[in-house]
């Protein structure tokens, strides 16, 4: 009677990957600090 | 594109245990290198790179499962390594413009770079032996 909602997760979670690899603070507080050791690691720049 | 002809379960699964067992590993790999003096504490950093690796391990297996019939190689594994390098080159390509803009907030590190490039890959392997496994 039906792929959307599975496709949404993803768009999401990229999107929030992309908080996360940058540390954007100014759309999730405390995103930076919180993952700051992680996007080292993983080699995105930060300060 | 038929979003309810695409096996999102079966990328989601197995992103997200690639992804969880991935961020361990990474801290692992980091340790041993030493590229970054990590600054919080363990506990704090389990749970950091657990969450990161999660979402990065999802989005790769939502990637994966939309994209596999149509990548032009035969092989699964290659498969998802060129999802899960293409995915961290399209963040680090991201970065660099965020560098560029602001310099004195995003800083480049080459080795920093060169181990994420790697763990990449490492993500890529993950990723397609759990997707081979299956999880329907």
């Amino acid at each position: 009677t039906s792929g959307l909602l599975p496709a949404v997760l993803i768009v999401g979670l990229a999107f929030s990957l992309v908080i996360i690899s940058y540390g954007l603070d100014s759309i999730v507080p405390g995103v930076h600090d919180a993952f700051h050791d992680f996007r080292h690691v993983i080699g995105m720049p930060c300060h | 594109m038929n979003l309810t002809g695409i096996d999102w379960k079966r990328g989601i699964v197995a992103g997200l245990l690639a992804g969880i067992l991935w961020g361990w590993l990474a801290m692992a790999v980091n340790t041993v290198t030493g590229v970054f003096v990590s600054e919080k504490a363990l506990l704090v950093n389990i749970l950091a790179f657990s969450t990161g690796g999660a979402v990065y391990g999802v989005v790769a297996g939502g990637l994966l499962a939309a994209t596999h019939k149509i990548l032009p190689f035969k092989s699964l594994l290659l498969k998802a390594v060129v999802v899960s390098v293409g995915l961290w080159l399209v963040l680090r390509i991201g970065g660099v413009v965020l560098s560029g803009a602001s310099p004195w907030r995003y800083h480049q590190e080459l080795m920093a770079t060169l181990q994420g490039f790697l763990l990449s890959l490492v993500m890529g392997t993950l990723l397609g032996a759990l997707w081979k496994k299956g999880f329907n």
